[in-house]
């Protein structure tokens, strides 16, 4: 237009400079908030750091400390307790409601219920949950009254009972999400095979092993994998139950890591946590998700 | 081109709005953490809930001094304690804030973080604002740092019309409390209040400092070891009296003014801040409770051990009022400061010439400072940090499981030696 010409490499070397410098705030913004943070914990991990004055470089020091303190074991246990039954408690129950429901007349009124439970926080559940669960609590109350067992038991101090019980608390504020994922999968199943199948006699049991569960592969291994990466950093409805106690007995892997970092001041130990932590919660979910999602992968 | 250059450019201005957005301002006109005017102090803490009785003081300074307090208040205590950490890493240091004394104070000023206020605390005492003996736990390698917030005592409150129902009068002998404790226990009420949700600490520390007050400060400076016979016999004692039912229920989560109000329990070994707590739920005192200083478990001791708290406000040497802020620490210490502190907050005070409205709180601050008494720190801020946490959860689970108490000890004691090797 102005009369003067420019070789087509020129251009695109200056298209790419121009996309360059539009991409710079993004990756900026990636690289302070997210690579930096990351960079900065797993370099403290190495170190003894109390917050004030320079990190102390102690080479694997905290990661022998760690392994060989039996409380980060049972935060370990824990940990699993909270992936095992997070998956198969909130999501196997999500599920179960979701197949009863999805194509029932009214079904929205069953579900409803358990997706109002997801709109209360993690914290608000546990405390409300504290109050059902403590000594004398409602449960107990509720037990007594019907003269069943279990009156006297003390849900939130004996462990790994005060886990378990835990585990239920979160199962009541996500089966509903968990519900209502899985009936989207199920309404987004084409009817035709369906149909088909139901008219060769399939149903009950069998409609869903070879068709349902199949058809639904997709959305199941999103909804494990949130689940999964969810449980693995459990914190919050710990936190507001029991802090972790009584003495470390119900704490998970989150739980340690802030205790090390922001109630002992130990940010180096507290980063070797959060490094294994992460490590853990990747892998998990990395080899979850490609075999999942890996073309040859059957059921 | 011409257009071309200029997305260049714009993409490059827009990165660095993205980075000055992160630098923040360069600097405000008095630069102090939010402080307005050079008469305003910022002043942070983590008892947001004590934010009415702090601006109370700050209307009397404003008067007194010209200086107020621009109060921010945290109410999670390991929140806060990460936050002051990482201020003194920016420009915002803070000119006042409430901190620990022991092992987290050292840890400030083996960093040179802190202002010194040996000569304030000279001036107190010798104006009588302070007694003498509070200025060690103050003190790091001769210099004092900070100041007292606070004072608390720690007492036995108890309901008194339970006591009346059960015709209890005030023990003044170790024996007494336990006498009393078998007649409430055999009357079906419990006798004392006990959680393992933080305070799990207080009874070992009523136990092993009315037992033996020298073991208690060995116990604290790492010259003696939680494994040794005294601790254990102190421990073994705890779980007799666990075994006797003298306990509530450590999980219960309901407040402990409630328990006392309800007459859950009959007696809660407390500090005096309770009272603030008792009279919230309109409780009385001297009419619906009361307190009396708890007997020394070993009659042969020949001073009563009190237990006392104190908390430091505390200056940072780099902060922008720092002069400012040693002047209000300096008032802080006074009578006129004190009186409207502690009745503010409903509580005692460590100047002595406070006025302290509550009559028992009075009468309890005029006694503690007599000959009869030897005051010993809270095993809280007596113990260092770590060594604290691991305490913390053993005696959570000691209190939730009573048994065999030696587990527990040793894992303190493991936590200990960790830490005082590194101390050197």
């Amino acid at each position: 237009m102005t009369g003067t010409s420019v070789a087509p490499r020129e251009r695109g070397a200056s298209y790419q400079w121009s996309a360059r410098a539009f991409g710079l705030p993004a990756v900026l913004v990636v690289a302070v908030l997210l690579y930096l943070p990351f960079v900065w914990t797993s370099v403290i991990s190495f170190t003894e750091y109390n917050g004030l004055g320079s990190p102390e470089w102690v080479g694997l020091a905290n990661y022998r400390e760690m392994f060989d303190d039996p409380n980060f074991l049972t935060s370990l246990r824990n940990t699993l307790l909270w992936v095992v039954g997070t998956i198969t408690i909130p999501v196997g129950l999500g599920l179960l409601i979701a197949v009863m429901t999805y194509d029932m007349r009214f079904g929205v009124w069953f579900r409803l219920p358990f997706l109002i439970t997801y709109a209360v926080s993690p914290v608000a559940v546990g405390v409300v949950w504290s109050f059902v669960l403590q000594n004398g609590g409602g449960l107990s109350q509720v037990l007594e009254a019907f003269g069943l067992p279990g009156a006297e038991n003390r849900w939130l101090l004996d462990e790994p009972m005060n886990t378990l019980v835990m585990i239920g608390a979160w199962a009541w504020q996500q089966t509903g999400v968990n519900a209502l994922l899985f009936v989207i999968g199920l309404q987004s199943i084409p009817k035709e095979p369906l149909e088909a199948a139901k008219m060769d006699g399939a149903a009950g049991w069998r409609l869903f092993r070879h068709m349902l569960w199949p058809m639904l592969r997709p959305l199941t291994t999103v909804v494990v994998g949130l689940a999964l990466v969810a449980s693995l950093k459990t914190f919050d409805i710990v936190m507001a139950m029991t802090e972790g106690g009584p003495g470390r007995s119900s704490e998970t892997l989150a739980l340690t890591m802030y205790r090390e970092a922001f109630v002992n001041s130990a940010y180096g130990m507290g980063s070797a946590v959060a490094l294994f932590l992460s490590v853990v919660t990747f892998i998990a979910a990395i080899t979850y998700l490609r075999r999942q999602l890996s073309p040859r992968h059957e059921w | 081109m011409r257009i071309r250059y200029s997305a260049t450019v714009a993409g490059l201005a827009a990165s660095a709005l993205v980075l000055a957005a992160c630098g923040g301002d360069d600097e405000d006109e008095y630069g102090s953490g939010g402080a307005e005017a050079p008469g305003s102090l910022s002043f942070y803490t983590d008892k947001a809930a004590w934010e009415p009785q702090f601006l109370q003081v700050s209307d009397v300074s404003e008067n007194a001094l010209g200086l107020t307090l621009d109060f921010t208040g945290y109410s999670e205590a390991d929140q806060y304690s990460a936050f002051i950490r990482q201020s003194f890493r920016t420009d915002e240091k803070p000119d006042l804030f409430t901190w620990h004394t022991g092992s987290e104070l050292e840890d400030l000023v083996a960093e040179g973080l802190v202002a010194p206020t040996t000569d304030i605390w000279q001036q107190s005492i010798d104006e009588g604002n302070v007694p003498g003996d509070l200025r060690e736990h103050f003190t790091i390698d001769g210099e004092q740092y900070c100041v007292p917030m606070n004072a608390a005592y720690w007492v036995m409150y108890y309901n008194t019309k339970v006591f009346a129902e059960h015709d209890i009068k005030e023990p003044t002998t170790w024996d007494e409390l336990v006498a009393a404790a078998d007649k409430l226990v055999a009357a079906g009420q419990t006798p004392f209040y006990e959680t393992n949700i933080l305070f799990s600490f207080v009874w070992f520390q009523t136990l092993l400092a009315g037992t033996d007050p020298e073991l208690y400060a060995a116990l604290s400076s790492g010259e003696a070891s939680y494994t040794d016979a005294g601790v254990v016999d102190v421990m073994n004692r705890w779980r007799e009296m666990h075994e006797k039912g003298y306990f509530g229920d450590p999980g219960d989560q309901t407040e402990p003014q409630v328990q006392l109000k309800n007459g859950t329990v009959a007696m809660i070994n407390f500090g005096t801040f309770l009272s603030g707590q008792l009279n919230s739920v309109d409780m009385v005192s001297g009419t619906d409770y009361d307190f009396f200083i708890i007997p020394k478990v070993n009659p042969d001791l020949e001073q009563t051990p009190l237990i006392f708290e104190t908390g430091p406000i505390c200056t940072a040497e780099e902060a922008q009022n720092r002069d400012l802020a040693l002047q209000y620490a300096s008032w802080w210490m006074t009578e006129e400061a004190q009186t409207t502190w502690a009745n503010a907050r409903g509580d005692v005070s460590f100047n002595p010439k406070a006025l302290i409205n509550d009559e028992q709180l009075a009468s309890l601050n005029q006694e503690a400072g007599t000959d009869g008494y030897q005051l010993l720190e809270r095993y809280f801020e007596a113990t260092p940090t770590p060594v604290l946490t691991a305490a913390l959860d053993e005696f959570s689970a000691f209190v939730t499981n009573p048994g065999d108490p030696m587990p527990h000890l040793e894992t303190i004691q493991a936590e200990a030696e960790a830490y005082w090797s590194d101390q050197g």
